[in-house]
């Protein structure tokens, strides 16, 4: 699973290109990793919006996956 | 005939409008060389099915058959969804399906533009992210794009269709490069003028000016495109990608 290095606290606040390994290559990866995991297919509009921390939460709740 | 030499033994592959012409072909070339397959088409008839069994049983091979419209956003979903589902991995995505249209600029109107290109590009556009997910996970994957020569070169009357196959080909490059730090690769075949019912939508003249010029080579058959795409879903074409290969006995 894609971490980007982050640590734990840092996670809140975490933003699409705000560290270095969370690029659009880093996002693909974000992406396969977590429709893996949770058995989904993000939408290529999900994945557009998917830039945050906090939106990947909202954005995984309308795939019924609460966290 | 199919060669074969087993080159896909193991893979899997989806093609896309494989009922008829180079499709059809792609896929018994396929079959040949021990893939399984996933073969899509528009509609389920007797004759495919017939044709998908004889060559599952041929070849040994496991033939599944997907049926959906190539230019319905919801059927393609629903079909990437069906074939993710099924499969654990693909290897080969070859998007083949497509459909020809030939009239003078003046004359092409924007309805059939917008129809073209739902089959001719939104519809493997949008299909190819789908599979590529699956791709991406597995950190490996295939990707073949059926273009044409009129995506490059200049004929008359080929306005819509050629753009098309031209947008075909630059998302086809577009693809090798973004998708390289997966393990995906990805190329176009360009068809010059082949032995498809295709063929019937261009003038007469053309077609008989392209058999004086070029004998027997002036108009491809559609198993010659279908080695061309053996090889690149092969490992022979391992280091392969971004590439537009034409297939058209050096007619321009």
């Amino acid at each position: 699973m894609t971490t980007f290095g982050v640590k734990q606290k840092e996670l809140k606040n975490l933003t699409y290109q705000g560290v270095a390994l969370w690029d659009s290559v880093g996002h693909m990866g974000l992406i396969a990793g977590l429709e893996e995991t949770f058995n989904i297919m993000i939408e290529t509009d999900d994945i557009i919006e998917f830039n945050s921390y906090k939106k990947g939460f909202e954005i995984l709740k309308k795939y019924g996956i609460e966290l | 005939m199919a060669l074969s030499y087993k080159l896909l033994a193991g893979k899997t592959a989806v093609i896309t409008g494989c009922n008829r012409g180079i499709g059809k072909a792609i896929l018994e070339g396929f079959a040949a060389n021990g893939a399984n397959a996933i073969a899509c088409t528009r509609k389920e008839t007797i004759e495919f099915s017939r044709f998908i069994s004889l060559l599952s049983e041929k070849y040994s091979v496991s033939i599944i058959p997907v049926y959906f419209d190539a230019s319905d956003v919801d059927e393609i979903k629903s079909a990437a969804r069906q074939i993710m589902a099924s499969e654990k991995q693909i290897h080969i995505l070859v998007n083949n399906a497509g459909v020809g249209y030939n009239a003078l600029f003046q004359m092409s109107s924007l309805e059939k533009l917008k129809e073209v290109f739902e089959v001719n590009f939104f519809g493997p556009f949008l299909f190819t992210q789908y599979l590529i997910k699956l791709m991406v996970r597995q950190n490996s994957g295939n990707i073949i794009n059926i273009s044409s020569t009129a995506g490059m070169d200049t004929y008359d009357g080929q306005s819509i269709y050629g753009s098309s196959k031209a947008a075909m080909i630059c998302m086809t490059k577009v693809i090798a490069s973004e998708l390289r730090a997966f393990g995906i690769r990805a190329n176009s075949i360009a068809p010059g003028m082949t032995e498809t019912d295709m063929l019937l939508s261009l003038p007469k003249d053309v077609i008989l000016e392209k058999i004086r010029k070029g004998g027997d080579k002036g108009i491809c058959k559609p198993s010659e495109i279908a080695d061309t795409a053996v090889f690149l879903a092969s490992d022979l074409s391992a280091n392969i990608s971004g590439q537009v290969i034409r297939v058209d006995g050096g007619m321009k």
